[in-house]
């Protein structure tokens, strides 16, 4: 661990952009068709109730990362284990978020660049961030935070008196039922954006104001919830539901459908902007996450020398994946949200939690 | 056996060599040598220091002409007031002459330095040291024959540059005066307008050889002690033999050297200065030069004008905000041009796309190079301007606009659309308020250049993102350089790059003043005029109706 100290309103914005990161690029809960909007407030509720396990977890051991409490609470050997087991998680996630931008960049503006440059380019920026710290991270978050969301009012200004919004696209309202929301909930977006939340319980123990971190990850949760749900919901009434669910990045198509005075078109800067900002982010606190349990579990000593070696892997990952885009995304569904994200953000976080609240019950008996 | 003899004589050179290390490291260094009693002596040993320099005055004068004791006055043509020096010390040795016989049991020292010398600052120096540091100084330092100990009264003066309105940071509304090369001055300039007790000054020679003053001011109370002791610390590990400009200081104390960023203030103006102690943050003064530096230091300043406070909030608030619009400007504009005219056409609106197309039809070059040639020789010209003698000037800004501006274009060489590109990084850049930053936006100008020339936007937006991170990494005494935006502190964002009315500004920057006296504005100053309403009776009004 190295020594740095973080605020709750910085941690606050970390786990804002984090969660906002790809997830406002990329077509979320499109699963379930115009509802999309309604599924991501659902499932909001549901970070909240997972970023309480997270926390609970985080108060039996304020001082200690999860690497850390894993050994623990799971003994030596199988605490390791799933340490390693996390750090290439994270490595993986990392890899996958890199190979999206990667892909999102060449598909919209940059035809011809070879994916390797862009990712090297992009993990370079990165490798530079982790160098600095932690505490650099978040203040530039903090920056960057104030930028996103200017370019959020400024857009969201521009389509509205562009005239383009139709709320008749969003109805009729849950026209496949709750059943159809639930299945988008519990399969997808319960986990990404926000069960990916427990990432962040990495840098948890930075954090200079214990009594404030709940409101903090609360707020972080509600607040990066209604955003994207707004964004789908705007994406869908602006698009209507055929286009929105056919397109790869519905945000961009919104953006570039602004027309203002036949001068204010094309506003691709802006969701590029914003797509390098939330991706940096979510990619460079993946991959903090990655060198945090790598120097832990290992015991090394300096943090700041292994962020070159792992970030090569992570670029070289993000290219070897997968042959093709749609390889890659079919290997997102297939096995990333079907078996990786389940068990990493849900099913070993509640594992850990229940067997913390047996531990401590017996040494609260004694 | 010439043998012997050579090494002997390799032996006899390589003493000479050490005892010319010994000597030269003993520059300026006398250690605790004491004086010795006779007059001669000392005034020997000073002639013979000094290298028999012209401009060193050394002046007998017989105290007690029968029992022979003599004194003598030294001091530095030049660097001290010769008028004081004659008025006070050489005719009032004359006038008392054989005083001392009236007092016969008190020590002629003390009644040279009780009676004698007329002058308000008078020191007893014990040793060579401290001889020669008075005397280098301008003091004049008073030799009595058969004492070991030697007399330095204040006398400094010499012919100085008068108080004049500061070259840079020229402001419309607000004092005119400005710093001067004398230390003296310049902190007299300060504490005329801060008047309490609790201005501290701390004065330390900082150069091996050039000796020169450097003074520490702070509030005491409102200045974090941290900070000051951390300022302490670092000018006093400073080991160099020269400082000549406040610049030396700067590059010895600053926390990081890799970077195109102040991170230490500098500025020519006493009332920047004041204000800024108000705000708990330390001044350094340099003899010698103007520029006085302000630590610590956050990137937000460099866009803050004095005037600012002067005027009116609203205003102060627009320029600000324009001020960041012309730092981001004179970064990026050539950037951006680059970029959309090589990587995203689709985003150039399609009638200006057409007139710049059109207008690059004849232009032999990609836009890079196009920005480059026009960006390298501005920068060109503008050296020239700054360099060249004031007479030549309007020759170059004919050359300038004629052969850059008219010219290229008409040859096709670089197209109108870049001319006005160029145009107005180059202004924007003038009016940066901060000489420092404009410098370091105009080095990483061409860094976002070469990345939009390679990447478009993409390379833009990555450029901005390390920018960020190496801005938010950047500290000054401890203190984040972008304090108060990140690390958000709210209680501050008033004064930042908005400029809220005085009396919101309640609280002093927290991360640089100290915790135990925060408050600037007392109670509730918002101004009333309900109550200056009742000044004008109802009577009277219903009169005039």
């Amino acid at each position: 661990m190295e020594k740095a100290k973080i605020g709750a309103y910085q941690f606050f914005v970390l786990l804002l952009l984090f969660e906002l990161g790809s997830a406002v690029l990329v077509p979320i809960a499109i699963g379930a068709n115009r509802d999309a909007w309604i599924a991501i407030l659902i499932s909001t509720v549901g970070g909240v109730l997972l970023f309480f396990v997270y926390y609970r977890l985080y108060k039996f051991y304020p001082q200690l990362t999860p690497t850390e409490y894993m050994e623990k609470l799971l003994g030596k050997f199988f605490g390791k284990i799933l340490a390693f087991a996390y750090i290439l998680f994270f490595v993986y996630i990392s890899a996958r978020v890199l190979r999206d931008f990667g892909e999102m960049l060449l598909s919209f503006a940059y035809v011809d660049t070879p994916l390797f440059i862009v990712n090297t380019l992009f993990i370079l920026v990165i490798i530079y961030a982790l160098q600095k710290g932690i505490e650099v991270i978040a203040r530039t978050g903090e920056l960057f935070f104030n930028l996103l969301y200017l370019l959020a009012v400024i857009g969201f200004i521009l389509i509205i008196s562009s005239g383009l919004i139709d709320l008749n696209q969003l109805k009729p309202y849950l026209e496949q039922g709750w059943t159809t929301v639930f299945n988008v909930v519990v399969t997808e977006t319960l986990y990404v954006p926000f069960g990916e939340a427990f990432v962040l319980s990495v840098i948890l123990p930075y954090i200079k104001d214990t009594k404030k971190i709940k409101y903090a990850g609360i707020a972080g949760i509600v607040l990066s919830g209604i955003n994207l749900s707004l964004v789908m919901a705007i994406n869908i009434s602006v698009l209507g539901i055929d286009l929105a669910t056919r397109s790869q990045f519905p945000l961009l198509t919104t953006v570039q459908s602004i027309q203002i005075a036949e001068f204010l078109e094309r506003l691709d800067v802006f969701f590029m902007v914003s797509m390098v900002i939330g991706i940096f982010f979510k990619a460079s606190i993946y991959f903090y996450a990655a060198v945090s349990g790598t120097t832990i579990l290992f015991k090394f000593k300096e943090p700041s020398k292994l962020v070159y070696p792992i970030g090569l892997v992570i670029l070289f990952m993000s290219i070897t994946i997968a042959n093709s885009y749609s390889e890659h995304l079919k290997e997102g569904l297939d096995l990333t949200t079907r078996f990786l994200h389940p068990f990493f953000l849900v099913l070993a976080p509640v594992f850990l939690l229940a067997i913390a609240y047996v531990k401590n019950r017996k040494r609260k008996k004694k | 056996m010439p043998s012997f003899f050579k090494r002997r004589q390799i032996t006899k050179q390589k003493m000479k060599q050490k005892k010319e290390e010994q000597t030269k490291q003993k520059i300026g260094d006398y250690g605790t040598t004491p004086l010795p009693s006779s007059l001669k002596e000392k005034i020997d040993f000073i002639k013979s220091e000094t290298g028999n320099s012209f401009d060193v005055i050394i002046r007998k004068a017989d105290l007690d002409e029968k029992l022979g004791i003599e004194t003598a006055v030294v001091y530095i043509d030049g660097i001290s007031n010769t008028q004081i020096i004659n008025d006070f010390l050489i005719h009032s040795i004359i006038k008392n002459r054989e005083l001392h016989r009236k007092q016969p049991n008190k020590d002629i020292f003390e009644i040279v330095r009780e009676e004698v010398v007329a002058l308000g600052d008078v020191k007893v120096l014990p040793n060579w040291k401290e001889v020669f540091q008075m005397l280098m100084a301008g003091e004049t330092v008073v030799l009595i024959d058969g004492e070991t100990r030697a007399l330095g009264a204040s006398t400094r003066g010499g012919e100085q540059r008068s108080i004049e309105e500061p070259g840079s940071q020229v402001t419309v509304r607000g004092p005119r005066d400005g710093f001067t090369e004398s230390i003296g001055t310049n902190i007299a300039l300060i504490r005329r307008r801060i008047q309490n007790p609790n201005l501290w000054v701390e004065v330390m020679k900082v150069g091996r050889v050039t000796k020169t003053d450097v003074s520490i001011m702070y509030i005491n109370g409102i200045a974090k002690e941290e900070i000051v002791a951390e300022v302490r610390e670092r000018l006093n590990r400073i080991e160099i033999d020269s400082i000549l400009e406040s610049g030396y200081i700067e590059e010895l104390i600053e926390d990081e050297s890799y970077t195109t960023f102040p991170t230490l203030y500098y500025t020519e103006r006493p009332d920047m200065v004041a204000g800024n102690l108000l705000e708990g943050r330390v001044a350094i003064l340099v003899n010698g030069t103007p520029f006085v530096l302000i630590a610590p230091t956050v990137f937000i300043q460099f866009f803050q004008s004095v005037e600012d406070y002067y005027g009116r909030a609203f205003l102060a608030t627009s320029l600000r905000f324009l001020r960041v619009l012309i730092f981001f400007i004179s970064i990026i504009a050539p950037a951006s041009y680059i970029a959309g005219t090589t990587f995203h056409q689709e985003m150039i609106p399609t009638q200006l796309l057409i007139a710049i197309a059109a207008q690059r039809e004849t232009v032999p070059f990609p836009a890079f190079i196009e920005a480059l040639i026009m960006e390298v020789s501005f920068e060109i010209l503008r050296e020239a301007g700054v360099r060249m003698p004031r007479a030549v000037g309007s020759a170059i800004s004919i050359v300038g606009a004629l052969v850059i501006g008219q010219a290229a274009v008409q040859a096709g060489i670089v197209s109108p659309a870049m001319v006005i590109i160029v145009a107005i990084t180059a202004i924007a850049n003038f009016a940066t308020p901060s000489f420092a930053v404009a410098i370091s936006a105009r080095i990483i100008r061409f860094l976002f250049m070469i990345a939009a020339a390679t990447f478009g936007f993409y390379g833009i937006i990555l450029g901005l993102v390390v920018l960020a991170i190496h801005l938010t990494s950047l500290r000054s005494f401890g203190v984040p350089y972008v304090t108060p935006l990140a690390p958000m502190i709210p209680k501050d964002l008033g004064d930042t790059v908005f400029r809220l009315p005085l009396w919101s500004l309640k609280t002093r920057p927290a991360l640089i003043s100290s915790e135990q006296s925060q408050t600037r504005v007392g109670g509730d100053q918002h101004p009333k005029p309900d109550s200056s309403k009742k000044m004008v009776p109802k009577k009277q009004k219903g009169e005039q109706e």
